[in-house]
């Protein structure tokens, strides 16, 4: 948990304490008038002057925050704490307490509020007691709604469920575990209200409903200040002053209570450097590979400094050829494979290298550019298509939208080609699927749809990043297929951005493995599962569970992350063969044998 | 050796909601027996929407079977009472997925692992502190991480922090739902490598729920290949996926991705996607993608014949698909 940031605190306790002690201050009674020197100037007896009934301003002003600020504290904590329940005994025990905290609050939003309290105040009459239970009614619809949208989509999370299988009781659900987590939006909530209240009072104490004159008020002071405006503009501006800097304190306290409660560190924030710096100019590539990547290193800014999740990565992919990105998470691949698409997030920036597909430097084409050779050349699809396609339009219409971005046609033709696609993928039934929105298609055929929409353009390259990893094993090997068959026919080179060894081994010709941002050994895929020359790889390896029962091997600790990386080899702390040798100055990436590439300094003792 | 848990006969439906009213309920599981013995691991292989995890929640009392019953060491925990159900929950606990979700983002993972001791009064309050400590080792973290939160961990030390979780209140029955698939692979084998030392060392029963053929295959004595929720075979591990008998499992293993090109199968690439549990096929409910299927597989739901030792298989066409296999 983080530490309360004490500014916050500390101006709402000056201004409590001040409230709370202004009795004690010595002031001026702010009941006694003095007609005779009504709207005087400062005077070391009334040091802001005094207003039309010669009283003083400083002193009403202390003595009314008493009254406005117990007005609105009590009103919104008591909201808070009723509203609260409601939401939270709603939205956990569901049944007729849902229905009656809902409905319930209903019924009180169908008041306009000012009304409602207009109406209260008139049945009751006005005063500081009638006042705080109307604000409460006021706001508590607010508080339950919050909550219990909160607690609607807290109580399907698993650790509810965990608590559940723990035995715990309902209450101790509610208020353990439930609570805190709905706690932030309920604090956002209450700053609002404890605002409102203080507006809302001084409102209706001006409009003569709320706090009975002479008791002094914000409102009441506004409000007689207005009738003598012109002569002393003054008394106008500190009780407006004071609600200002009141309010500001409280939603300044409570979004830091809102952060202090998140455990979370804060959200890491990220700037983009605009132009790409010390860009190796790289040598033009030979005519003939779809993607060539050549010293790509990427950069991201984080408070703690710069690091580098991609260091010095070099790939050749050549048409016809499927290379495997193999590694696990933090290694870099994703992002390898995102800066291919010249697609990196926003806090990431390319700091060294160069991206040709097809003859062409991704990193250093305008947008415009980069744009038309998304689809044409190069096309990517991901993980999750779910994430990935429009989950408010039609199949069809998504696709003839891919297509009709790169070629200017009509729309029915357009529309035509989809459905063709959609049947050259595999998807049964193509005319009635072109109708469905994502939603109403299963994973493997929203992932089919989403191969459709990524060949539509005839790419030369196809990017994938993990496109079966969501899947079941059956749907697994139909999509594997299936990109091995459109790969067999249109010739496209495919990068296939992956964890898992086996699917390696059944798609790919050539395989780079990465780890912690570079890749540590790379060749043709027989050899290299066959002879691994790199510790990582042969770990890796191991650690793939057996078809013959064994427990798989495990490799001790974890990877590093990218802002503690060991000096000399990334691997060396979870290596076995590790070497003094490892552990000092740069390992560069060797060929040892053609087409076979290693980063270990010690690849001749492994073999 | 008698079980700790026996399923009988479980069945579970959900209500579909319809724009117009009710549509058709979702037969999530039908007539599904199992038996765990102390200190055996089986195994639930499967797809999505075969109904495993919904399984393992019935087993565990999370959900009230439509169905048939469930027994721990001789009590019925649909009728047991509330105080009762308190106590058997005690002995049997969950691990799941999604290390991510299932930790409370807000509290220490001591806190956390605290609850189970809390809540079950496992040791006095004075000791608990020493308890959770011991938990965190057991489960190969240190001391030191009970007072972290858990976005400060990795996704192999959270998996293993919700096994200290489970592991607080002293259970006899596990059941792992997924524990491993999100995990990364050298991850992965630590988490397992856990997990069985865990069951070797506390005599745990375990229900590893997988789609994972070659984790199930490393880790559990037993097997039990699910589709549409219902069996299609079960038997012990080394026997079913060795020797598949059920067209289903034989498909699954060929299209499971190997390492090993000797073992690379001829693949049995199974068309289209599962039907929709709302909507299951009449007979036997896996016909529909079955390369064996005939036409008297739609009209007779093939039931659990023995093959050999524990092994039983439900297809109506299993010897002949045997001898097609051998010529």
């Amino acid at each position: 948990m983080r530490r309360l940031r004490l500014g916050p605190v500390v101006a709402v306790g000056a201004i409590a304490t001040v409230a709370l002690l202004t009795p004690f201050l010595g002031l001026a009674n702010p009941l006694h008038m003095d007609i005779a020197h009504r709207l005087a100037p400062p005077s070391p007896a009334h040091p802001l002057g005094t207003d039309a009934y010669g009283r003083g301003v400083l002193s009403r002003l202390l003595w009314g925050a008493r009254v406005s600020l117990m007005v609105a504290s009590s009103s919104s904590l008591l909201a808070c704490v009723f509203g609260t329940a409601l939401g939270l005994a709603g939205g956990f025990l569901r049944g007729p307490v849902e229905f009656l905290a809902l409905r319930g609050m209903d019924v009180v939003l169908c008041f306009p509020p000012l009304l409602l309290a207009l109406l209260v105040v008139t049945l009751l009459g006005p005063g500081a007691g009638t006042l705080i239970p109307v604000l409460v009614v006021l706001y508590l619809p607010g508080f339950v709604r919050v909550v219990y949208a909160g607690v609607i989509s807290v109580r399907t999370q698993d650790y509810v469920e965990a608590m559940r299988s723990l035995g715990a009781g309902r209450m101790r659900i509610m208020l353990r575990t439930i609570l805190p987590n709905v706690g932030g939006p309920v604090l956002v909530q209450l700053s609002l209200a404890a605002a409102s209240a203080v507006v809302l009072e001084s409102g209706l104490s001006f409009l003569g409903l709320g706090v009975v004159p002479p008791t002094p008020s914000w409102g009441l002071m506004i409000g007689a200040a207005r009738a003598t405006m012109a002569q002393a503009p003054l008394l106008l501006l500190w009780p407006c002053l004071a609600l200002s800097v009141t309010i500001l304190a409280l939603n300044a306290l409570c979004d830091a209570l809102r952060d202090a409660v998140d455990p979370h560190g804060m959200t890491r924030r990220a700037h983009r450097a605009g132009i790409l710096e010390r860009l190796a100019p790289g040598l033009l590539p030979a005519r003939g590979p779809a993607l060539q990547v050549v010293g790509l290193t990427i950069a991201i800014d984080t408070p703690a400094g710069t690091i580098h999740p991609v260091r010095d990565v070099s790939l050749t992919v050549m048409p016809h050829e499927t290379l495997a990105l193999v590694g696990e998470s933090g290694s870099g691949k994703s992002l390898t494979g995102l800066a291919t698409m010249g697609l990196l997030p926003s806090i990431a920036r390319v700091e060294r290298g160069a991206v040709w597909v097809e003859g062409r430097d991704v990193l250093r084409l305008d947008e415009a550019v980069l744009r038309r050779l998304r689809g044409e050349m190069v096309a990517m699809i991901f993980q999750d298509p779910l994430s990935s396609l429009n989950p408010v339009q039609r199949i069809a219409p998504q696709i003839a939208e891919a297509i009709q971005a790169h070629s200017a046609g009509a729309g029915k033709a357009a529309k035509r080609r989809a459905v063709e696609l959609l049947r050259h993928v595999g998807i049964p039934d193509p005319e009635r699927r072109a109708h469905n929105f994502p939603h109403e298609m299963s994973g493997g055929m929203r992932q089919r749809a989403m191969i459709a929409m990524a060949i539509a353009n005839h790419p030369r390259l196809l990017i994938a990043d993990e496109p079966t990893t969501a899947l079941d094993v059956t749907i697994q090997a139909q999509v594997l297929e299936l990109l091995a068959g459109l790969r067999h026919e249109s010739g496209m080179a495919l990068v296939f951005i992956t964890h898992s060894l086996p699917v390696v081994a059944e798609i790919a010709d050539r395989v780079s493995v990465m780890y912690a941002g570079e890749i540590v050994e790379q060749g043709r895929v027989t050899e290299v599962f066959a002879r691994p020359l790199h510790p990582y790889t042969a770990a890796l390896l191991a650690s793939v569970p057996r078809e013959d029962g064994s427990l798989p091997e495990p490799i001790p600790g974890t990877v590093p992350p990218p802002s503690a990386l060991p000096p000399g080899c990334a691997f060396a702390p979870r290596c076995r063969h590790v070497a003094a040798a490892c552990r000092t100055g740069v390992l560069p990436l060797m060929e040892v044998e053609p087409g076979r590439l290693t980063r270990c300094c010690r690849w001749s003792d492994l073999a | 050796m008698t079980p700790i848990i026996t399923a009988e006969n479980l069945s579970k439906h959900f209500p579909s909601r319809h724009v117009l009213g009710r549509g058709k309920p979702v037969q999530a599981v039908s007539g599904f027996s199992l038996a765990v013995r102390r200190g055996e691991a089986v195994g639930l292989v499967g797809e999505s929407g075969s109904g495993k995890s919904t399984i393992g929640r019935l087993l565990l009392g999370l959900l009230p079977p439509s169905a048939g019953r469930v027994v721990l060491d001789g009590t019925d925990i649909g009728k047991a009472d509330a105080a009762t159900l308190r106590r058997l929950r005690r002995r049997m606990q969950l691990v799941f997925q999604d290390p991510y979700s299932s930790l409370d983002p807000r509290r220490t993972v001591g806190a956390q692992i605290a609850d189970g001791l809390a809540i079950h009064r496992v040791v006095p309050p004075a000791e608990r502190h020493g308890r959770v400590e011991a938990l965190l080792t057991q489960v190969g973290l240190t001391a030191a991480h009970a007072e972290r939160y858990p976005h400060e961990f990795s996704g192999g030390q959270r998996q293993r922090v919700g096994i200290a979780r489970a592991l607080a209140t002293e259970p006899d029955f596990l059941v792992a739902d997924e524990p491993v698939s999100a995990l990364d692979v050298s991850v992965q084998a630590q988490v397992l490598a856990l997990l069985a030392d865990l069951r070797r060392r506390l005599g745990l029963a375990m229900l590893f729920i997988s789609h994972d053929l070659p984790v199930v295959r490393s880790i559990c004595d037993r097997a039990v290949v699910l589709y549409l929720g219902r069996v299609m075979e079960e038997g012990p591990a080394a026997d079913v996926f060795e020797r598949p008998r059920h067209p289903y499992t034989k498909a699954l293993l060929s299209a499971s991705p190997t390492l090993d090109p000797a073992r690379r199968r001829t693949r049995i690439l199974l068309a289209g996607d599962p039907p929709s549990p709302a909507d299951p096929p009449s007979g036997c409910v896996f016909r529909t993608r079955c390369p064996w299927a005939k036409p008297a597989c739609a009209d007779t739901i093939p039931q659990l014949s023995n093959l050999g030792p524990g092994h039983r298989v439900a297809c109506l066409r299993v010897d002949e698909i045997a001898d097609i296999d051998q010529e």
